[in-house]
């Protein structure tokens, strides 16, 4: 038999699941633009019936569980997409620097400083007594030796400045994984008591989404809750509570930033991630510029030096070497320097005979090396070439991967949202529900009671 | 149940909006450089094209600026050589002059006086010199290469027989010089050997005609030699032609590697601009779109 009493409890549990609903629904609204919020939805129950007799009662409803809707593939693969789009943002950032040091559609390379010299071969040939001529001819070669100088120290700055953004990215992972570690405790918590690990998750998969933009992090589900961040390589960042710190040390030989974990090197481990490209720029891509140019500026010293050494200058004296001789081609467009200041020393010519101030011979000879494979095989110009299109086709294939990556990035977010985005329609209609069941509600506890008072009016025979 | 779709559009039209602006930015980035290259990563291969493209219009250009230095100091030594076959030609009929039996003593000593003269002016004109340089001294080029004994009459060459070559473009040489001892003593008719022995034949009488013909040698040697000049001159305004037109074809060459097809970018530019405005446009409208809650009351 049911009861007044009954009927009570029913709307006021009623009232109490509705104002649970409503402010879920609240909630929802109100987080509507917070980033890597997942929508929450009310699961509203029956509660337990109870069986009088033959007759089986409800007993109302219950606000059973208020639930996150979230796809964790789909977080699994934002991160992946994140990762790689960190290591190509922070490899292009760099490579746009390094570009517009060889710019040659602005003439800011080294195009113009190297054509120059063997223009001024060209008219020393012409000319070969002109005092003026041969100045020119050190001149050209000064702005070259600066121009290689100038170009190798810009690399150095960058290889140095990217040597200090990796430090900074590992703070910055150091300080991701300790607020990672610590919610993962208050998810593994939440999930223990039973209560809606939700907004934990958000909060979480929003730090671990940071931290893939700077290294390659992958997620293992711990149980519990709790999940296990380790690079792809299987180094720990954080299992349960506990995040482990990655450390950075100098390197023996290049003084550069090498990262630990504990006091292993990983790295050579490290593949995704801002944290990566840095790593590829300044342990690579710097590196393999700075060898092109340097064997670019030690074959072309030291077959310029040879020429000018097989040549007399304007007193009949064998020539000395044009450029300051390199002894090792490592450092070599650093160290480039004119050796020679007094043009009467430029050894235009050909044979020893004093006074012989009109022979061009060595000057031809000298402006030959210009069309000469003087450079791994290549002509000096050629070489350049070849360096600027490395450089430049560096850049452009990153461009074109971070590009598609982006539009996949965008995409699966856009699947996340469908998910996990809060809509206002949806979450008016059901406000709108809610507040009539509320009210229903209320209505049916007025209702009962003016019954009780009824009938404990009854009672008391007023 | 229609599938659930992301109700955040945000994202994606800010997206657009930036897409459409970057072609926009792209577009007047070209317009304004008039090149469709900016960056090396724009088109890498076009980029390194280019070094080879400028390096050659570089070369190029030099060559051109040697090449008139060259014109001039060709025309400078061929003019003196015309001044060295006027001279030649005064002593021819000076000699033929002083040949005629009827002259006295004194006559001919006046003629001799006069051939002293050209010999004289025929040494400074083998002297002769473009800015600083003689042009008639082999390789030695910074000193006199011909003294004159005022006692003798008696030249001597002082410079070598060495012959240089320059380049008029890339790989095209031509021999850049002709030695002195070969315009003005050569075997087989020497100038101012010639002119020496009218002088002296004039002045003791003698051997008059076999010095005449001397001369004559010497004329024709002269004009021989003098053609070297010529076709120098020839050579350089084959090699201007051919430099010049090397440059406008490597003007055109960087055209079609990084210049910018203006009416395709002008018109690419007014697309980017529609497409960014109708985006803007869209976006206005979606945001300003009314949700269920406006109509709730």
């Amino acid at each position: 038999m049911g009861s007044l009493s009954a009927s009570l409890n029913i709307a006021v549990g009623s009232l109490l699941a509705e104002q649970g609903a409503i402010e879920t629904t609240s909630n929802n609204i109100a987080n509507v633009t917070t980033p890597g919020y997942s929508r929450q939805r009310a699961d509203l129950t029956e509660t337990s019936p109870i069986e009088v007799g033959n007759l089986t009662l409800g007993t109302g409803v219950q606000l059973q569980d208020v639930t996150s809707l979230r796809d964790s593939i789909l977080d699994l693969r934002v991160n992946q997409e994140t990762q790689q789009q960190g290591k190509l943002n922070a490899f292009i950032g760099g490579g746009q620097q390094i570009q517009s040091l060889f710019n040659e559609t602005s003439g800011t390379g080294l195009q113009a400083p190297l054509t120059a010299l063997f223009n001024s071969f060209q008219q020393l040939s012409v000319n070969p007594s002109d005092l003026t001529t041969r100045q020119s001819v050190i001149t050209s070669a000064q702005n070259l030796a600066q121009a290689l100088n100038q170009t190798s120290n810009n690399l150095t700055t960058q290889q140095q400045n990217t040597d200090l953004a990796v430090k900074q990215s590992v703070e910055q992972i150091n300080s991701l994984t300790t607020q990672i570690a610590q919610v993962n405790l208050q998810v593994a918590g939440a999930a223990g008591t039973g209560a809606n690990a939700g907004p934990f998750i958000d909060q979480r998969q929003q730090l671990i989404n940071q931290l893939s933009s700077y290294v390659d992090v992958s997620t293992v589900d711990a149980g519990g809750g709790s999940v296990t961040l380790t690079t792809s390589a299987g180094t720990p960042l954080v299992v349960g509570g506990q995040s482990f710190a990655l450390s950075t040390q100098p390197n023996a030989t290049t003084g550069f930033q090498d990262i630990y974990s504990g006091s292993t090197n990983i790295t050579s481990q490290i593949t995704e991630g801002q944290l990566a490209g840095q790593l590829q720029l300044r342990d690579q891509e710097i590196p393999s510029i700075r060898n092109s140019l340097d064997t670019l500026a030690y074959n072309l010293s030291n077959a310029v030096n040879t020429q000018q050494q097989a040549g007399y200058d304007l007193s009949g004296t064998a020539g000395g070497p044009l450029f300051t001789p390199l002894t090792q081609q490592a450092g070599a467009a650093a160290a480039s320097k004119v050796a020679i200041t007094d043009p009467n020393k430029i050894a235009a010519s050909g044979g020893p005979a004093p006074g012989n101030s009109g022979d061009n011979t060595n000057a031809n000879a000298l402006l030959a090396l210009q069309n000469q494979q003087i450079v791994s095989g290549q002509t000096p110009i050629g070489y350049y070439g070849g360096l600027v299109f490395q450089v430049g086709n560096d850049v452009s294939s990153a461009q074109t991967q971070q590009q598609s990556g982006s539009l996949v990035l965008q995409q699966i977010q856009n699947l996340q949202g469908e998910v996990s985005g809060v809509d206002i329609n949806e979450e008016a209609a059901n406000l709108v529900r809610y507040q009539n069941a509320y009210q229903a509600s209320a209505q049916v506890t007025s209702i009962i009671n003016t019954l009780m008072l009824a009938t404990i009016n009854m009672a008391s025979g007023v | 149940m229609a599938i659930r779709l992301n109700p955040d559009l945000l994202p994606s039209l800010l997206a657009s909006i930036q897409e459409s602006k970057q072609s926009e930015t792209v577009a007047t980035q070209e317009l304004a450089s008039g090149r469709s290259v900016n960056q090396l990563s724009d088109n890498p291969i076009a980029a390194a094209s280019l070094v080879q493209n400028h390096d050659q219009a570089g070369a190029d250009g030099q060559f051109l600026q040697n090449l008139s230095t060259l014109q001039s100091k060709y025309q400078v030594a061929d003019s003196t050589l015309g001044d060295v076959v006027s001279a030649l030609t005064r002593a021819l009929s000076l000699g033929t002059e002083g040949a005629n039996g009827t002259l006295n003593s004194a006559d001919r000593q006046a003629i001799a006086g006069e051939v002293q003269g050209l010999l004289n002016q025929t040494v400074s004109l083998a002297n002769a010199n473009y800015q600083g340089a003689f042009l008639f001294a082999g390789t030695k080029v910074s000193a006199q290469p011909f003294t004159l004994d005022p006692n003798t009459n008696t030249v001597t060459y002082n410079g070598n027989s060495a012959t240089t070559s320059v380049e008029l473009s890339n790989g095209d040489s031509i021999s850049a010089n002709l030695p002195g001892n070969q315009l003005f003593q050569n075997a087989s008719g020497s100038v101012t050997g010639a002119l020496q022995d009218l002088y002296s034949a004039l002045t003791t009488g003698t051997n008059i005609p076999a010095s005449v013909t001397e001369v004559q040698n010497a004329l024709n040697q002269v004009n021989q030699q003098r053609v070297f000049y010529g076709n120098n001159l020839n050579q350089i305004s084959l090699s201007e032609s051919f430099l010049s037109q090397d440059q406008l074809n490597l003007s055109q060459q960087e055209n079609s590697l990084v210049g910018a097809d203006l009416a395709a970018v002008a018109t690419n530019f007014a697309q980017a601009q529609v497409a960014n405005q109708a985006t803007l446009n869209a976006t206005a409208r979606v945001l300003g779109l009314p949700t269920l809650l406006d109509f709730l009351k």
